[in-house]
């Protein structure tokens, strides 16, 4: 009744061939993937330099896009909207000059894959008029050209904060329920410790000892890495309670029987048999790093602007002014729940495809 | 087990010893004071500043402020709150049972709902009603406390039916003992449905998937096989081998009872710990953090021991040393 | 779903009540066709007795001792409480009398004498006298052993000033030179001498009159007192029955039986509450207009407009040598290099989108809301890049390639800080970051937590340039701290044994001046001076200020707006129209 993960290939085999029978989870994964590449690419989808601001375009809501002039059906163009009432934010359409959306325009510059200097965007249209899909901001900037530029701030930094933490967790939690005795208790104290120290301090302390030259982007991602050091400490309890069963089982008695080391006992036969709940604590934690950046930004502690994150774009829709007068900010509040419960379902596709107790 | 409990008692005091000496050490990281929000005020020199330093204590080395804390401590003195110059003590006792009837129902909410309705989305996999408590639950997980809270606020004004935040109304003290209670409890529902939805969610998945995973579990088919009774398997057998994980988890709970809902508390204006102590440690009040940061530390040992001798009376193959 | 029944039961109890007055009231009218329906309307406008006015506040009172405790949040409950012997005309800015009746000065204006009113009673019903005036100065404000940032503005060059009683209705007040703020400071608070005499022997004074202290046992001579006050929740404020003040008819004030202040958490809950009829009035951010706005009819209230605020909002570039590299002190410190920056401040953007269109541009070091003492007529700076560069290029600097260098060769680029809590000023800094990139400057914009940023500010100056805000007031002399280069908040260069440069030393001097000059008109000349040398030198680059918006629920009379206090001068003449 082992669980065999000998060798990668046939894991990731299995995994894309269970995922086909997970039918949610098989959709958000090609939607994860999807997501990842035009992170990737923001550049080249996102028709606006993310820090462009359009000072007469301040909550400009989605353009209309129209397929039909009045002689008929007529390639997709928009109108340019002007100002008419600053307080109110009222946009009125100059129907006197129509504005074709193009492919593969010219504008701003950016850097593909940060290395190649590139100005050619997907689509975009004629200056002055601006083809905001999802709306603009406050400073008239394009929320789709944010969407995409924060998702590669945040999906990056979530990654690299579930990675840290989920190595640190397995071993510490598999280590002190394996060996129990003083071992389990100096290192459940020890994580005790770890988990009563009061996150938000630690927070304000960590910021302030990092030099102020460094962006908001790169303190934080400083953060995400002292805190998954931190963190590992709730996952390694909940590893340890199922170690401690573990270990008392008949394949583990056998292994120790054989005379196997205690860390390969730990790493191939031990560990492994928590996958499942891993995995999905794994999946969780992706999103959970993408929510607490935001509940970080609540609180003005997580990714400043001017640079764009999902945190703090959905932060900004959080006053009655934006759910009442621009609802559009929503949008990207939407595409991260989005993204969130495909994390999810991608969690439990895998453990149905890699776990072969599920099998049926 | 006696001799478990009173060794972990033991243990319990150079830990609360650590977790406090390193939070007030990591708390003397962050820049400035108190009383560093009043260097910007034009009216006020520096050195009625450095007099009230000096009166607070805070001019002195911050290991020997730890000493003089720890001191009052043993005394059972908690130090005065510098914005509210009142004892902590009193500050924090007067909210904690606000926070404690918030958390502790929404907590309640959680796992009576979570517990039946996960091991019944296991025993009805792919069921329609398991797809969508699937969705919901993956839906709730997906969006923060906190925006969820502002959602049920915004909620609550433009349909009326709700009050939009605090705890009780502001005829309160008119109402009849009845109706007392009732607006106690007009209060509470929408924030506690919104802190208990936000658990209910990964509650019920892991629930769930505990429950699937026993299942498949070779003992489970063997006690099939031998023809026992599917509901005398369920919970006779399946049961306590699933709430392993949960059982963790509930000390985790009882450890987030006092700061668990600080979100919550800041948007539906309920007063409670939460909000209490995000804005001390906004204002840099040490003792007054330093204070309810001591009662969660003792929170969270004791939920963990809970949760360690549940874990040995329910699993017999775990023994505790 | 009980409690929902209970609260329809109790509003159904009052609608039939006002069913039966509407009956009654329309039977009245009918049985007596021959008077006129005006005495009914007018009626109306007469102040009647009674009501309770809801407002609301961010934060919780931090204690009920006004002489320690100077947040807003608590100053806004004791100001209800306490009175000062003077107070601020909100319609004329000018002091007028308040426990004192009158007062006169000596030809030197050294001495001051005030004559007190006799007809002023504590809540306790004792008897207010010259003792707690003399009591309230000598052993409280100046007390050395309590913190209270009110000695510092009676302080004159380090001495201070005697009271001493005269007779039970006189004191007098002899000042080591004439002091022209002295009547804006006497209207800190009067406290009880009866109550805190013994506190203050016992030395417990400091925490005396906290949060959980007995209402009843507050005591002050204000309008209002304290009945009760739940955490988190609300404080409620009864009418003090024997208050001084009458109407013109004779009547006593205040009106209202009741004020009660709603805790609420954030500006977002405040305004749902007002929309949710919850209170009465909200003072309403420039952002939260259109929302409010569209409502105002069905919610049966009024948004007055006071214009321009106290507050100010600016940058600010470090002069201080001690603690940037010489090269870009010598770019801080060049007048030209200030003046280009002021010229890319785009003042209408940050209006129409970071104010919502409701904010005025601030040039001056005193906002318009000053009225008496601000200079309209000194140095602008509308934005203009090309102004801007041409000064640059005056002052030595290169465009190369888009990218600005000075003469040296170096890249200029400088770090910009504001704290992060503070949405307003993050965005403006976004806003003034993306026009210097224009002009080739690199803006490193970091927003940092408050306390980081004030302590690089005040002990450690390692920072290059700050946006931040300070909310000034009628007395200009209260800016001293700020502008006398040995004020610890001359943030630009803080602290300055003697005067760095003569526009520095020139403002020292008129700061001392005004100081002690007591004709009004000559004061005004010396701090319109200062505004022509503050906006010429440009040490802080203005940007701009609030407007002060109210919403006021329909039903209340009373309400004057001011550009001072709002639409409430004084509280006591509110009252709720039947």
């Amino acid at each position: 009744m082992r669980i065999e993960l000998n060798r990668k290939e046939s894991l990731l085999r299995q995994a894309i061939s269970g995922l086909r029978h997970h039918r949610w989870g098989w959709i958000a994964l090609w939607f994860i993937l999807f997501l990842l590449l035009a992170t990737i690419f923001a550049g080249f989808l996102s028709p606006y330099d993310p820090y462009e601001q359009n000072r007469t375009k301040s909550y400009h809501p989605p353009v209309r896009i129209h397929l039909i002039d009045e002689d008929g059906l007529h390639w997709p163009f928009i109108y340019n909207y002007y100002l008419v009432d600053p307080i109110f934010k009222r946009y009125e359409p100059d129907r006197t000059k129509k504005y074709n959306i193009g492919l593969f325009v010219k504008d701003s510059t950016y850097h593909l894959f940060g290395l190649i200097p590139c100005n050619i965007h997907l689509f975009g249209v004629d200056s002055p008029a601006r083809v905001f899909l999802l709306g603009s901001d406050l400073h008239g900037r394009d929320i789709l050209s944010r969407l995409l530029y924060g998702g590669r701030v945040s999906l990056s930094i979530s990654l690299v904060g579930v990675f840290l933490s989920f190595i640190l967790g397995l071993i510490m939690g598999g280590i002190a329920g394996y060996f129990g005795g003083w071992v389990d208790n100096f290192l459940m104290r020890f994580g005790e410790i770890i988990m009563s120290i009061p996150g938000i301090y630690l927070l304000l302390g960590l910021r302030a000892i990092f030099p102020t030259s460094l962006s908001s982007v790169e303190i934080y991602l400083l953060i995400v890495v002292v805190l998954s050091f931190i963190g590992w400490a709730g996952l390694a309890r909940v590893i340890r309670g199922m170690v401690l069963s573990i270990k008392e089982r008949e394949f583990v008695q056998a292994a120790r029987a054989i005379g196997s080391g205690h860390m390969r006992i730990i790493i191939r036969h031990v560990l492994p048999n928590t996958l499942s709940y891993t995995i999905i604590a794994l999946t969780l934690s992706v999103p959970g790093f993408i929510i607490s950046e935001s509940a970080l930004s609540f609180l003005s502690l997580g990714i400043q602007e001017p640079y764009p994150s999902w945190g703090n774009m959905l932060t900004a829709a959080q006053s009655v002014r934006v759910l009442t007068t621009a609802p559009w900010i929503l949008i990207p509040g939407l595409f991260i729940s989005i993204t969130i419960i495909c994390f999810n379902f991608l969690g439990d596709g895998l453990r149905d495809a890699l776990d072969p107790r599920f099998k049926e | 087990m006696i001799r478990y409990i009173l060794h972990r008692f033991i243990n319990m005091i150079p830990l609360l010893f650590g977790i406090t000496f390193l939070s007030f050490g990591i708390m003397k990281l962050a820049p400035g004071d108190f009383l560093s929000q009043m260097a910007l005020n034009p009216l006020i020199s520096s050195e009625t500043i450095e007099l009230m330093r000096k009166q607070f204590g805070l001019d002195q080395p911050w290991p020997i402020q730890y000493l003089k804390w720890l001191w009052g401590i043993i005394h059972f003195d908690f130090g005065y709150s510098f914005t509210y110059r009142v004892p902590v003590a009193t500050l924090i006792t007067e909210r904690v049972l606000n926070t404690l009837l918030l958390t502790s129902t929404a907590a309640i909410l959680a796992w009576l709902l979570a517990l039946p309705l996960g091991v019944y989305t296991a025993l009805w996999r792919k069921s329609l009603f398991d797809q969508i408590l699937s969705f919901f639950s993956f839906a709730t997980i997906s969006v923060p406390t906190f925006f969820l809270a502002l959602l049920g606020v915004f909620f609550a004004a433009k349909t009326g039916w709700f009050p939009t935040g605090g705890a009780i109304s502001i005829n309160y003290a008119a109402l009849s003992p009845f109706d007392k209670l009732c607006d106690r409890f007009h209060h509470l529902i929408l924030p506690a449905m919104v802190l208990g939805i936000g658990g209910l969610g990964s509650l019920l998945r892991i629930v769930r998937t505990n429950f699937l995973e026993m299942m498949r579990q070779p003992f489970i088919m063997t006690a099939k096989a031998k023809g026992l009774h599917s509901n005398t398997v369920t919970w006779r057998h399946i049961f306590p081998n699933a709430i392993n994980p949960l059982i963790t988890l509930l000390g985790f709970e009882i450890a987030g009872l006092l700061s668990g809902a600080a979100f919550t508390e800041i948007i539906f204006a309920w007063p409670g710990l939460g909000r209490l102590i995000l804005e001390a440690v906004m204002s840099q009040d040490l003792y007054l953090v330093m204070g309810s940061l001591f009662m969660g530390a003792i929170l969270l040992i004791l939920g963990n021991l809970l949760a360690d001798i549940l874990l040995a009376t329910i699993d017999p193959r775990i023994k505790l040393r | 779903m009980l409690n929902l029944t209970s609260i329809f039961i109790i509003s159904g109890r009052l609608e039939t009540i006002k069913y039966f007055i509407f009956i009654i009231s329309l039977i009245f009218l009918l049985g007596c066709p021959k008077k006129e329906k005006i005495p009914v309307l007018k009626g109306s406008e007469t102040p009647t007795y009674g009501g309770s006015f809801v407002l609301d506040s961010i934060s919780d009172p931090k204690s009920f001792n006004p002489v320690i405790a100077k947040e807003t949040s608590t100053t806004m409950i004791t100001d209800f409480l306490f009175e000062g012997l003077t107070q601020i005309n909100p319609f004329t800015t000018d002091m007028e009398p308040r426990l004192a009746r009158s007062w006169e000065y000596s030809p030197d204006g050294k001495i001051w004498t005030f004559h007190l009113r006799e007809n002023v009673k504590w809540f306790d019903g004792r008897q207010f006298t010259a003792d707690d005036v003399v009591f309230t100065y000598n052993d409280l404000y100046y007390n050395p052993d309590i913190p209270t940032s009110a000695r510092d503005i009676l302080t004159i060059d380090g001495k201070r000033i005697k009271v001493e009683k005269v007779d039970t209705y006189t004191v007098r007040f002899i000042m080591p030179k004439p002091f022209a703020p002295l009547l804006f400071a006497l209207g800190m608070e009067i406290m009880p001498k009866h109550i805190l005499e013994p506190m203050v022997k016992a030395k417990t004074f400091n925490s005396a009159w906290g949060v959980n202290t007995p209402p009843d046992k507050i005591t002050g001579t204000g309008p209002f007192m304290i009945s009760e006050y739940i955490p988190s929740q609300r404080v409620v404020l009864k009418r003090n029955p024997n208050y001084w003040r009458t109407d013109k008819t004779g009547n006593g004030l205040p009106y209202l039986d009741s004020i009660v202040i709603l805790i609420v958490p954030d500006q977002n809950s405040s305004l749902l509450k007002f929309q949710a009829g919850e209170t009465d009035m909200i003072s309403i951010r420039g952002e939260d207009y259109a929302v409010i706005k569209p409502t105002e009819a069905k919610g049966n209230f009024t948004i007055y407009n006071t214009g321009p605020t106290f507050s100010t909002t600016f940058l600010f570039f470090n002069q201080n040598p001690k603690a940037i590299p010489q090269y870009k002190l010598r770019w801080f410190t060049n007048k030209k290099f200030r003046q280009a920056i002021a010229h890319s401040v785009d003042k209408e953007t940050i209006i129409n989108n970071v104010m919502a269109g409701l904010a005025f541009p601030q040039d001056s070091a005193l906002t318009p809301a000053s009225k008496f003492f601000y200079n309209p007529d000194i140095r602008k700076y509308e934005y203009n890049l090309d102004k801007a560069k041409s000064l640059l290029q005056e002052a030595g600097f290169k465009n190369k390639g888009g990218r600005l260098y000075d003469s040296e060769g170096h890249h200029v680029e400088f770090t910009l800080f504001t704290n992060s809590e503070n949405n307003q000023r993050v965005n403006i800094g976004n806003i003034i970051k993306s026009d210097l990139d224009k002009l080739g400057i690199k803006v490193n914009f970091v927003p940092i937590q408050f306390n980081t940023m004030v302590t690089k500010l005040d002990a450690t100056f390692d920072w290059e340039a700050i946006i931040i805000g300070l909310t000034g007031g009628v007395e200009p002399h209260n800016g001293r701290n700020v502008w006398h280069s040995s004020g610890q908040l001359h943030m630009w260069n803080p602290r300055q044994a003697k005067p760095v440069t003569t526009w520095e030393a020139e403002i020292d001097r008129l700061f001392e001046d005004g100081a002690t000059e007591l004709d009004k008109e000559k004061r005004k000349k010396i701090y319109h001076r200062w505004q022509e040398i503050a906006a010429e030198e440009l040490p802080v680059i203005y940007t701009v200020t609030p407007a002060a918006l109210y919403a006021v629920r329909n039903k209340f009379g009373g309400i004057k707006p001011t550009s001072l206090a709002g639409v409430i001068p004084y509280i006591e003449e509110v009252y709720l129209k039947k």
